[in-house]
């Protein structure tokens, strides 16, 4: 006997069969639906709750953003700017590149109170402030890891090693997609390259492939791999040797009997209708010039960072890359698609090369994202969309309060900037069934975490729960063990304390 | 009624879940009921609190030994209604209720009615099937369908589930199906018409035969292999930089083209280096375990990611070999399987002695067949020529007589005599006899000499200048016995004229300091010059060539300017100035100036051996050009005595938070290594390979079997422990793997096996009651049927427009992939789309960036060579269609395919015909070639989108409406579908 109940080992042989689903239906909810017999199975497999959202907009800042720009406010750090760092915060630490004793590093920017709850935001970020009352922000964040890739790797997947699905994959494993002629789970980049962590970031891991994030493509080809018919077959040939593949198959079915020929049919059908809706949910030429002025975004502009070697140098804070990506993000939401994931590349400011630091670097960042993600929220909550959807920012870790000094020894211009921190940094969340507010402190310099410790496994087990997925009970058997997003210990909870 | 009757009449009443498992526990032994049906809910349900894992283990209870559970209570065998297991699971109350109701466990109405079952039959525990070695169990006797072994174990259970097994497939079938299955090819012409013309069992086993002698069958198989390696040509993380290892690709595929037994095989790969005399192709084989990933991010610690590394080594291992998960004993003991946190400590010990350590080295170099081949024709012409230049004939010795005579009248060097010397600290410059000088006195801390010096007798232009040093006295002010000739300069001096400077060239000595090499002492600049530490107390010598000979003149001499400014006493003690009047390429820094004069005039004056030495000087940049081509491959190599490392048990699987000192060892329940066994990865490759080894035939065998038909004979194929599915044919398993171990341990000879039985040959068609009763295929009763992998895919559509390149091995290539698809952080490496013959290469040849793995690979399964992939699970998606559809690839085999069938005839009915038997290899049917020519018919290009439906197939003439009736037959099911 295999280690599932015997129902559900049947939706697992079914299940591997279909992409998207059956007419209109979530294929997430046809598979735990109508084809159990056995409504226990769905509990055991964590999808029971009443879910707060239909969909996730994970804005992924890759690099990770210096908290100390823009969320954390430190007079105290501002006091010690440009003194040696107390020896207190050094000992027994590791750092990707500070070397020696470092100095600290004050706030790069002006900070305010907005909004009812007197959120402290820098003068980076003046649209956000704007909606600031719907945002949670949470200021205490930890990992585990201060690299990169495994950074990045543990936040999406649960796991610093490669090989695990990431979140996006389990939430479609779990739940489906809404849109039969949709993939569940995408994801955009923008920023000029991938992610340290690469593919493996919307991987499936050791569920189905079926699974993994389809990267859909702005830069000018087709928005997914293959989807265009060969230069000179029109859409009305391919129709026709489409109905010939199809019939053909039809008497190969005839023969043998076998079903997989069916489904071969119907996948056949289905990329059919994704040549038209895919590149018609990608058009973002299609919205009003309003909403496009709101983002900020330009259907078709194609970025020269986009297809550079080094694009850090190429970064203009007019670049509408990431606008147009969270422009689409809004319309892939719309058309029901379960999970999007946006990586922005280019937050990654050590100060210790051009194109990477915290004075000059991070403004033009945060001006590419900053109207963007308040016209996302803005726009999500006028078509009543705000409360079906989570909406997470973040980076994989911190930046350290000390000044990174492995290239520059002195402050200059052009290279002031700040190594991984993974001990506090801030994340936000937004959107159905969170509560706007704060969560977590600091201490006076931002170095560790004062008060309610956030980890990643409790940003993930949150991030599940809102869906209706229980987070401890999810799971899939994989190399002996019940793997969970959130892994094997319990030591992620829910956040109760954010949820409205 | 008595209490089992009844169970089991509830068992029936139930739903599908309860139906199959009553079915599996009603056929199962008395014995394998606790392997198959109980021991399953309880390592689901109890083990995780009451199993091995002795931290997390409660009430200090143990389900997994009766013992445990029966002192304990909490089974009463043969009374479930007094079992507190029972009591517990049928509770209502949150506080007494098992599992606890926070652990999200539940037991399903027939789980717990099995556990009743069983208690009521007296609760018999049973070791778990996989963990005793197998033995040869008998074959059944019946004989009916026929007398192959497989196949009377498969009618057996056929039989059994009421089933009846399926005719033999039609030959055309039979002959995709098992070129397909054992080359990952199309047959070739000549197979199909030689199988096809004359189907017989004669023809077919010696079809099977060429398959398997074929290359293409290596590198079919050895994807299998490789997807188990981890292979890739990147190294992962961040960076993802390129790794050159394609050479272990290459000793894959030719592990298994020349059928190296399985134990060897292993014994290579684990531990090749530590086996005695291991030749060059044995220490390639280590690389298996040198594919683990490598991460290049700045400010990474490499001792943890050789940890993880050497982690990975250890779990692949024990995936590969034994199909066991030990990965989580990292953390903490296995909850389920025996093996505890130490004993994977233990056996991580083995592999915790490499020299790697998260970068390249150690490398070796290894060349490949056709570098090797060339590499020994160059060293062995080489030999002959330096022996030939040693052992020279016709006249030589007789000349080089001859002209060592000649220097007894013309000496080679001549010593000058001093005619004037200056100090600026007036030291006095002595000259001996033979020519040497030496300072009288102490010497002063710097000084610069003018020594002018009378030439000597004869008429023949002086072309060089000589400087011997002495070592100098020992005694003295100065602990620094170096010399430092900052600048030297030369000046002619005529009695008549103002003196001249003398231009030098080719200075060259036999020592220079570094920083202080001899070309600085006429560069015109003080700040360096000719020095020689950290060989000051040696004599030395330097030899400069004269721009221009300088001609003999009545009362000429010549004025050496010697700058020794340095300070510390550094100046001139003891030395000899001299010239020659012979050519410069006789003149070497050697310090006694007659040695080598045999290998000058070998390569300087002796005709013969003149142009021996050119070839020789080609040949060696012939080699040297070549070893600088051979790949260094990434290899395992034991550290030195002195350097071992010592290996404790990680808490929590953190490296950085170590406890207990472990020695190595392996996991205790699996025996120890085998007598006469060094504690080393040997050791352990020797133990995996022993025959008391309960699991390592099993699953090998399974593995193949897989391959074959879809699906293992155990599902899981990356778990035979106790969380892992039952083999469905437990007796044959066990047959096969004794089999495999008895012959030789030759996969070839077990595929042959199995390709020969009739179960393999069996038609695949379908029955409603088949796939009402078996819809999965488990009892084998009808023929495998199902999608073909990622390489089969791009491969038979190759193989069957014509465009595939056969070229075994090398390096890896970049067939086409749509633009911007490498996007990878700072590593500067692009995808070149190949051109030429690498671009229709097999897809085992594919470049593969673990970060970025080829779209159209991964779009059907394959995997991206991160981890140790034990099995693919198939999927099909529109995304698949796609591919098929539209890429490039695809569209190019359509156009090539379309070729051939317009030139197949002038008929449209027999182009479409043929077209269909050169993609499935059977006649066309009427219907199929009427609806085939209602879509040419119907298909219509204007004159643009013919020009660009022909580039797009990368064809400049052509029928466009043929290369979308190719691409039609690319895309049928039945092509893209083992028959």
């Amino acid at each position: 006997m295999n280690t599932l109940p015997i129902s559900l080992q049947k939706v697992r042989a079914e299940t591997r069969r279909h992409f998207f689903g059956k007419a209109g239906m979530g294929f997430g909810a046809m598979a735990l639906s109508s084809l159990l017999n056995s409504d226990s199975s769905a509990e055991q497999q964590g999808v029971s709750l009443p879910a707060k959202v239909k969909s996730v907009i994970y804005l992924h800042m890759a690099g990770s953003p210096s908290q100390l720009e823009l969320f954390e406010n430190k007079p105290a750090l501002g006091r010690l700017h440009n003194t040696e760092c107390p020896q207190e915060y050094l000992e027994g630490k590791r750092f990707a590149f500070i070397k020696g004793v470092p100095k600290m590093l004050g706030s790069q920017c002006e900070f305010k109170q907005h909004g009812e709850n007197g959120q402290w935001v820098s003068n980076h970020l003046p649209h956000l402030t704007k909606v600031i009352d719907d945002l949670c922000i949470i200021r205490s964040m930890h990992t585990e890891q201060f690299n990169h890739s495994p950074a990045q790797l543990f936040m999406q997947t649960g796991n610093s090693l490669l090989g695990y699905p990431s979140m996006g994959s389990w939430v479609t494993y779990g739940l489906g997609s809404e849109n039969k002629d949709l993939p569940g789970f995408v994801v955009l980049s923008s920023g000029g390259k991938t992610p340290s962590a690469g593919k493996s970031l919307w991987g499936s891991g050791f569920l189905p492939t079926v699974y993994q994030g389809v990267q859909c493509r702005t830069d000018g080809g087709d928005p997914i791999l293959f989807l265009s018919n060969p230069d000179g077959l029109s859409r009305k040939s391919r129709r026709k040797t489409l109905d010939a593949i199809s019939d053909l198959n039809r008497f190969q079915h005839e023969k043998v009997g076998d079903p997989e020929t069916l489904t071969r049919i119907s996948q056949y059908e289905l990329a059919f209708r994704m040549q038209v809706s895919v590149p018609e949910v990608m058009d973002i030429s299609r919205e009003s010039q309003k909403t496009l002025d709101l983002y900020g975004a330009k259907p078709g502009y194609i970025s020269e960072a986009e297809s550079a070697a080094d694009p850090r140098r190429l970064y203009k804070s007019d670049d509408p890359t990431f606008a147009n990506n969270c422009l689409l993000a809004r319309r892939l939401v719309e058309n029901g698609v379960r999970f999007v994931q946006l990586y922005d590349w280019g937050w990654d400011h050590h100060g210790s090369s051009l194109g990477e630091s915290i004075d000059e670097t991070l403004p033009i960042k945060t001006s590419q994202i900053d109207q963007s993600i308040a016209a996302l929220i803005t726009d999500l909550k006028q078509r009543g969309l705000f409360d079906e959807t989570l909406i997470i920012w973040g980076g994989e870790f911190g930046r350290t309060p000390m000044m990174q000094n492995n290239v520059n020894k002195e402050l200059k211009p052009g290279f002031i900037g700040r190594d991984h921190h993974p001990h506090a940094f801030t994340m936000w969340m937004a959107g159905g069934g969170i509560k706007p507010g704060m969560l977590g402190q600091t201490d006076e310099l931002g170095y560790y975490i004062a008060e309610n410790p956030v980890s990643v496994r409790d940003l993930q087990a949150t991030i599940l729960h809102q869906l209706g997925i229980n987070p401890h009970e999810f799971n899939f058997p994989y190399q002996g063990l019940d793997q969970r997003l959130i892994g094997p210990t319990d030591e992620g909870s829910v956040l109760h304390d954010i949820l409205a | 009624m008595d209490r089992s009757r009844f169970f089991l009449r509830v068992f029936f009443s139930l739903q599908l879940a309860g139906l199959l498992l009553a079915d599996q526990f009603l056929l199962a032994d008395e014995l394998d009921r606790f392997n198959r049906v109980v021991r399953p809910i309880l390592a689901k349900h109890c083990f995780a609190c009451h199993g091995r894992d002795e931290e997390a283990r409660q009430a200090d209870l143990r389900l997994d030994l009766r013992d445990s559970a029966v002192e304990g209570g909490a089974i009463k065998p043969g009374f479930p209604d007094q079992s507190e297991m029972v009591i517990r699971i049928d509770s209502k109350d949150a506080n007494v209720v098992m599992p606890p109701p926070d652990s999200g466990g539940k037991l399903t109405a027939a789980e717990s009615l099995a556990l009743k079952q069983w208690i009521a039959e007296g609760a018999k525990y049973a070791s778990h099937w996989s963990f005793t070695p197998p033995t040869r169990p008998d074959v059944p006797g019946d004989n009916s369908w026929s007398s192959h072994p497989i196949d009377r174990f498969i009618h057996a259970k056929i039989l059994t589930h009421n089933l009846s097994p399926n005719a033999v497939a039609e030959p055309f079938e039979l002959l995709r199906r098992v070129a397909l299955d054992l080359t990952g090819l199309p047959p070739t012409q000549v197979q199909a018409n030689a199988f096809l013309s004359n189907p017989s069992d004669e023809a077919y086993e010696a079809l099977v035969d060429d398959l398997l002698g074929s290359d293409a069958y290596g590198e079919h198989w050895a994807r299998m292999w490789l997807d188990l390696a981890r292979y890739a040509d990147t190294k992962g993380y961040e960076k993802d930089r390129e790794r050159t290892i394609w050479r272990y690709r290459d000793w894959v595929i030719q592990a298994f083209n020349s059928d190296q037994p399985f134990d060897q095989f292993t014994f290579d790969q684990l531990a090749g280096d530590l086996i005695a005399n291991a030749n060059a192709e044995q220490v390639l084989a280590t690389a298996f375990h040198r594919n683990t990933m490598e991460n290049d991010e700045g400010g990474t610690d490499d001792e943890e990611f050789r940890v993880a590394a050497v982690k990975d080594r250890v779990d692949t291992t024990m995936q590969v070999w034994m199909g066991l998960t030990a990965g989580c004993a990292k953390c903490h003991s296995h909850k389920y399987d025996p093996i505890s946190q130490v004993d994977y400590y233990q056996l991580f010990a083995f592999f915790n002695q490499t020299e790697d350590s998260d970068r390249s080295p150690p490398t070796v170099a290894s060349p490949t067949v056709a570098q090797r081949t060339a590499l020994d024709q160059l060293d062995g012409e080489l030999m002959q020529l330096q022996s030939r230049f040693q052992n020279p004939r016709n006249g030589f010795d007789e000349a080089i007589a001859v002209w060592m005579k000649s220097f007894e009248t013309t000496p080679l060097w001549v010593p000058l005599v001093k005619s004037d010397f200056h100090s600026e600290h007036d030291l006095q410059l002595n000259q001996d006899e033979a020519g040497e000088f030496s300072v009288e006195a102490e010497l002063p801390e710097k000084d610069t000499w003018i020594l002018t010096l009378d030439l000597p007798v004869g008429t023949q232009p002086l072309t060089s200048l000589r400087i011997d040093t002495r070592p100098k006295k020992s005694d003295g002010k100065w602990p620094d016995k170096n010399v430092a000739l900052r600048e030297l300069t030369v000046e002619i001096i005529d009695s008549d004229l103002q003196p001249s400077l003398i231009k030098l060239k080719n200075p060259r000595a036999d020592f220079s300091q570094k920083g202080w090499e001899v070309t600085r002492a006429i560069d015109g600049n003080f700040d360096a010059g000719w020095a020689f530490s950290p060989k000051a107390s040696d004599a030395h010598c330097a030899i400069f060539d004269f721009a221009e000979p300088i001609e003999r003149k009545e009362g000429r001499r010549i004025r050496l300017t010697l700058e020794q400014e340095y300070g510390q006493g550094l100046l001139l003690d003891e030395f000899l100035v001299s010239t020659s009047v012979h050519p410069i390429n006789w003149l070497r820094p050697d310090l006694d100036a007659a040695t080598g004069l045999s290998d000058v005039f070998r390569r300087e004056v002796f005709p013969a051996t003149m142009q021996l030495a050119e070839k020789i000087s080609t040949n060696r940049d012939a080699i040297k050009r070549l070893r600088s081509q051979v790949p260094n491959i990434p290899i395992m190599r034991e550290l030195a005595a002195g350097k071992r490392r010592e290996t404790r048990v990680h808490i929590r699987g953190n490296f950085l938070d170590q406890s207990d000192l472990v020695s190595p060892a392996v996991p205790s329940a699996f025996g120890a290594l085998p007598e006469g066994s060094l504690q080393d990865r040997l050791g352990v490759a020797r133990w995996l390979m022993h025959e008391s080894n309960p699991l390592t035939a099993r699953v090998a065998v399974n593995r193949l079997w897989s391959k074959i038909f879809g699906k293992g004979l155990v599902e899981t194929e990356e778990d035979f422990g106790t969380q892992g599915s039952y083999p469905t044919h437990p007796d044959l398993l066990d047959w096969l793997a004794v089999e495999f171990r008895e012959n030789g341990w030759s996969r070839k000879q077990l595929l042959k096996k199995i390709v020969l039985s009739k179960t393999y040959q069996q038609s695949a068609a379908f029955t409603d009651h088949k796939l009402a009763i078996d819809p999965r295929n488990d009892w084998l009763s009808r023929g495998p049927r199902f999608r073909l992998s990622a390489e089969m895919v791009r491969d038979q559509a190759l193989a069957v427009s014509g465009l595939l390149t056969t070229k075994l091995g090398g390096p890896s290539v970049m067939p086409p992939q749509p633009d911007g698809i490498w996007k990878t952080t700072y590593s500067g490496e692009k995808w070149k789309n190949a051109t030429g013959p690498d671009r229709y290469r097999r897809a085992i040849y594919t470049y593969k960036k673990r970060t970025s793995p080829y779209p159209a690979m991964t779009t059907f399964d394959s995997g991206s060579g991160e981890v140790c992939q034990i099995r693919r699970i198939r999927t099909n998606t529109p995304l698949q269609a796609l591919v098929t559809l539209n890429d490039v690839a695809f569209l190019e085999a359509a156009g090539a395919l379309s070729v051939r069938m317009t030139s197949s005839s002038n008929r449209l009915t027999q182009q479409i015909a043929e077209g269909i038997r050169m993609t499935l290899y059977r006649d066309a049917t009427s219907g199929e070639v009427d609806r085939l020519e209602m879509l040419y018919q119907s298909l219509d290009f204007d004159s643009t989108q013919k020009e660009r439906m022909l580039a797009a197939a990368g064809l400049d003439s052509g029928d466009p409406r043929m290369i979308a009736l190719a691409n039609v037959l690319l895309n049928l099911d039945e092509f893209l579908t083992k028959p």
